[in-house]
């Protein structure tokens, strides 16, 4: 035990207990296992529950490696204690069970999901440290991380960052194919870190596109297939501004992003006991910590398996169909989206200064300026499913959601703050704090979602789910029966409703299994 | 210190001095309150005994286990579970007590043998209703027969559920078969009986005691009462119901709930959720032949007095073996064997 073992010492299991299903079983080899960790116990963490080791993990990095003191991802279990404080009504509220901070647990997902994770914040904050921590936590040498990890600079060729054609090759080779590439050794590794991505020039970011995105490098017609990696890019703008305008594709493949938020000078003991000691904690991880590649394979498998319920999922499609809608873009209401409005290149307020007689402050799709995307739905979904299985849940709760949506979302839903919503009294906080005007998005539309009864009261669903069923077996008879349903509930709809993104959404769907019962009953016709 | 240890812990004290003197250190770090005073106690009142028995029977490891049991003591008394302000005595007393009747097999092994035993006497001590001194008095008296760590180990899990955690019984049970009999029987101390005879009984009745004079285990009575009010150290802020499902026993003691093990040689607690409580409650009537009116139980028709002071019971469940009763006048939950058909 030497003095770097102070800083090695791994939380003990379990991290997160549940409540044990019954009935329960004890084993009498427990008695052995207390305050002292022998040796060969330490080594053999083989039997961990890989979300146990990732939880340790995190452990490990909060209490030993950045010191973050920040709980912002807030889980509880009833109600939590809540003060205001000062003269705006700032609310502290003390979680009442285990939380997050984000700066932590963002990477440690999207390192489990194998997904592509931004650190953003100021320079000095850490950002680079925890990539590098990451990549430790692969298997890889500290050595090998640092040297593999690319800095981007204003002078970043092709070349600097995928690898060059042998000179030998290019003055002796005949055909293209006999020129050999020597390829960068950072596109084999299995975490992958680009530090200070928004100082690459853009031609450099087109290349960088291709191995993020499609995940192969090419040069003169050679291919390199990269291995299923993680990523980590750090930033000091958010916006993707820099030395260089980063790409718009390229922002789109980041999946979350993460703010390294302020050192507390109350902790400067602990940085303190680092320079006495000389440490630097992605020197001394421990071992019981890292995770082999067939782990990180199982981890992202068990990820996906992480079942999310119909109740969790029919919220998520209510808050998804708030935004994309926009009455006025189109004349055929498959159109009517922001979208057409967008590739059209109109002017934005002037649009959205039609009157179409919804109340703008209660409509969520006029708060943004575009809908979400498939990828994005499908990040949701990823990290919705990490975060569950993170917390040794069996299946993702709402809560996961709505912890995890504003860090996927950060970027990609982009706010309207000419909306009224950002002039309502105690709103205009929101034009600034992306996560919490985020997570207060996903509340309204939740309570909107609640009030309208769309638990108990969903005609669409009962539909989607008789068409679910199959239309083997269905009658002449039936199908008329079940597009006459579909007429009526239509016909009820535009009965003085207004037309909100959902309702246009549930249109949509209606419209869908109209054609489908319409073309069934045509060739039944036939038979 | 030096001067004070034996010469064989004194040479690896001198030995070894800047490197020990580094971990000191590092405790440091980790338990700011880590009592060098006490440290130094510790180290002449239980290493040095341990290193002394070592150098008796395998010199060549005196080193090895100095070390060793430098670490984990550092750590133990980190923790106070050693040392003069340690929370508990039982610990320092199996250190002192166990190891050095098992020089040979701490010389082999020292950091297994000793947070074994460490660890072991930290679990009873921990765990209410246990009797850690019996389990270090049956560890110090049959530990000598053990011929190497893995059978060391095993006695000493059979030794803790002979010692009260009856939550190991079954696992224990299994655990024991891979003692030499006169090893086994020696723990369990029955009368007279082979191990298999032995083992059949003890798998077919929680409440069968081998070492009680009469055999009565084919008459209802009152086996144990378990569990106490808060005020006096146990878990109950108010009387407690149970329930059972599976055949687990499930408490409730105002807003807590328990899952409660207990057989002849003890009873453990362990936290439940109020859903496991609900669910066995929803399950918890009485089996056939077993009833309760005032203070009368019939079992089989076979009746059982309860104890005059005991109250109107408020609630009542029964596994094959047992029937647990809970009054609002006590805070403990009466235990009643109902013999095994």
């Amino acid at each position: 035990m030497g003095l770097r073992d102070v800083f090695q010492r791994v939380s003990q299991s379990p991290t997160n207990p549940h409540a044990a299903s019954a009935p329960r079983t004890f084993d009498v080899a427990d008695l052995y296992r207390g305050p002292v960790s022998p040796a060969d116990e330490q080594s053999g963490a083989a039997a961990t529950p890989l979300d146990e080791k990732l939880r340790q993990a995190y452990f490990w990095i909060v209490n030993t490696a950045i010191i973050s003191p920040h709980y912002d991802v807030e889980f509880n279990q009833g109600a939590p204690q809540s003060f205001v404080l000062g003269d705006v009504k700032s609310r502290l509220t003390l979680p009442s069970a285990q939380s997050y901070s984000s700066y932590v647990l963002l990477p440690l997902l999207t390192f489990a999901a194998r997904r592509k994770c931004l650190f953003v914040g100021g320079p000095g904050r850490g950002k680079t440290a925890s990539a590098i921590l990451m990549g430790v936590l692969s298997g890889a040498s500290v050595r090998d991380v640092r040297r593999a990890m690319q800095h981007g600079h204003p002078q970043m060729t092709v070349a600097d960052l995928l690898g060059n054609p042998l000179p030998a090759d290019l003055v002796s080779a005949q055909r293209i194919e006999d020129i050999r590439i020597s390829w960068r050794s950072w596109l084999g590794m299995r975490v992958k870190i680009i530090d200070e991505y928004n100082r690459i020039p853009t031609r450099t970011q087109s290349a960088l596109l291709t191995v993020m995105g499609d995940n192969y490098a090419e040069i003169l017609n050679h291919i390199y297939e990269c291995p299923d990696s993680a990523w980590f890019l750090t930033a000091n703008d958010e916006q993707g501004g820099g030395t260089y305008q980063v790409i718009e594709a390229l922002r789109d493949r980041i999946d979350v992003i993460v703010q390294a938020l302020a050192f507390n000078p109350r902790f400067l003991s602990e940085l303190l006991v680092r320079i006495e000691q000389s440490v630097r904690p992605e020197e001394v991880v421990p071992r019981q910590i890292i995770f082999t590649e067939a782990e990180v394979d199982r981890v992202q498998s068990e990820i996906h398996g992480v079942p999310l319920p119909p109740e969790v999922r029919r919220r998520l499609e209510f808050f998804a169909s708030q935004f994309e809608f926009f009455e006025g873009a189109a004349e055929q209401f498959e159109y009517k989206t922001k979208d057409t409005a967008r590739l059209a290149g109109v002017e934005w307020a002037g649009l959205t200064a039609q009157d179409t007689g919804r109340d703008r402050l209660k409509d969520l799709g006029c708060q943004t300026r575009n809908g979400l995307s498939v990828r994005v739905l499908m990040t949701l979904l990823v990290y919705a499913k990490a975060l569950a299985y993170f917390r040794g849940n069996r299946i993702v709760e709402l809560d996961d959601v709505r912890q995890i949506l504003p860090f996927v979302l950060r970027d990609k839903l982009v706010p309207d703050t000419d909306a009224p919503f950002f002039d309502a009294p105690g709103n205009a906080k929101y034009r600034v704090d992306r996560v919490g005007w985020l997570r207060q998005l996903f509340d309204l539309s939740c309570a909107e979602y609640d009030r309208l009864n769309l638990d108990a009261e969903d005609p669409v669903a009962a539909l989607a789910a008789e068409f679910g069923h199959g239309l083997d077996g269905v009658t002449r008879a039936d199908a008329r029966a079940r597009l006459v349903k579909i007429e009526r509930l239509i016909a009820e709809w535009s009965k003085g409703r207004k037309l909100y993104g959902n309702l246009y959404d549930d249109l949509l769907s209606l419209k869908y299994m109209h054609q489908r019962y319409t073309n069934y009953l045509r060739w039944l016709e036939t038979q | 210190m030096n001067a004070a240890v034996s010469p064989a812990l004194g040479a690896v004290l001198r030995a070894e001095r800047h490197q020990l003197n580094e971990r000191f250190a590092t405790a440091h770090v980790r338990h700011p309150d880590l009592d060098a005073e006490a440290f130094a106690e510790f180290i002449r009142g239980a290493i040095d005994p341990l290193v002394g028995a070592v150098a008796r029977t395998r010199p060549e490891r005196v080193s090895h286990v100095a070390v060793a049991a430098y670490d984990i003591a550092l750590e133990l008394v980190g923790q106070r579970l050693v040392g003069r302000s340690a929370r508990t005595p039982h610990v320092g007393a199996a250190w002192r007590r166990i190891l050095p009747e098992v020089a040979p097999l701490v010389a082999a092994e020292p950091e297994r043998m000793i947070a074994a035993v460490c660890n072991a006497s930290h679990h009873l001590s921990s765990t209410a209703g246990t009797r850690p001194r019996a389990w270090i008095d049956l560890m110090v008296r049959l530990a000598g027969q053990c011929t190497d760590s893995a059978m060391f180990l095993t006695l000493g899990q059979v030794a803790a559920w002979r010692a009260g955690m009856a939550h190991f019984r079954e696992s224990a049970l299994a655990a024991a078969d891979k003692l030499p009999e006169s090893l086994v029987v020696a723990a369990i101390e029955p009368p007279a009986a082979g191990w298999s005879q032995l083992r059949d009984r003890l798998m077919a009745d929680p409440w069968y005691d081998p070492a009680a004079p009469n055999d009565i285990s084919t008459t209802p009575r009152v086996v144990a009462r378990a569990g106490a009010f808060r005020g006096f150290g146990g878990l109950f802020s108010e009387p407690p119901t149970v329930a059972m499902a599976d055949g687990q026993l499930f408490v409730r003691g105002g807003s807590e709930c328990w899952l409660l093990t207990a057989d002849a040689f003890g009873a453990t607690f362990h936290r439940a959720t109020q859903e496991e409580f609900e669910h066995a409650r929803a399950r918890s009537a009485l089996p056939d032949g077993i009833s309760v009116r005032g203070g009368t139980v019939t079992i089989r028709g076979c009746s059982v007095s309860l104890p005059s002071a005991f109250g109107e019971v408020t609630s009542a469940c029964a596994s094959r073996a047992t029937l647990a009763l809970t009054s609002s006048h006590t805070h403990a939950i009466l235990l009643i064997a109902v013999p095994v058909a």
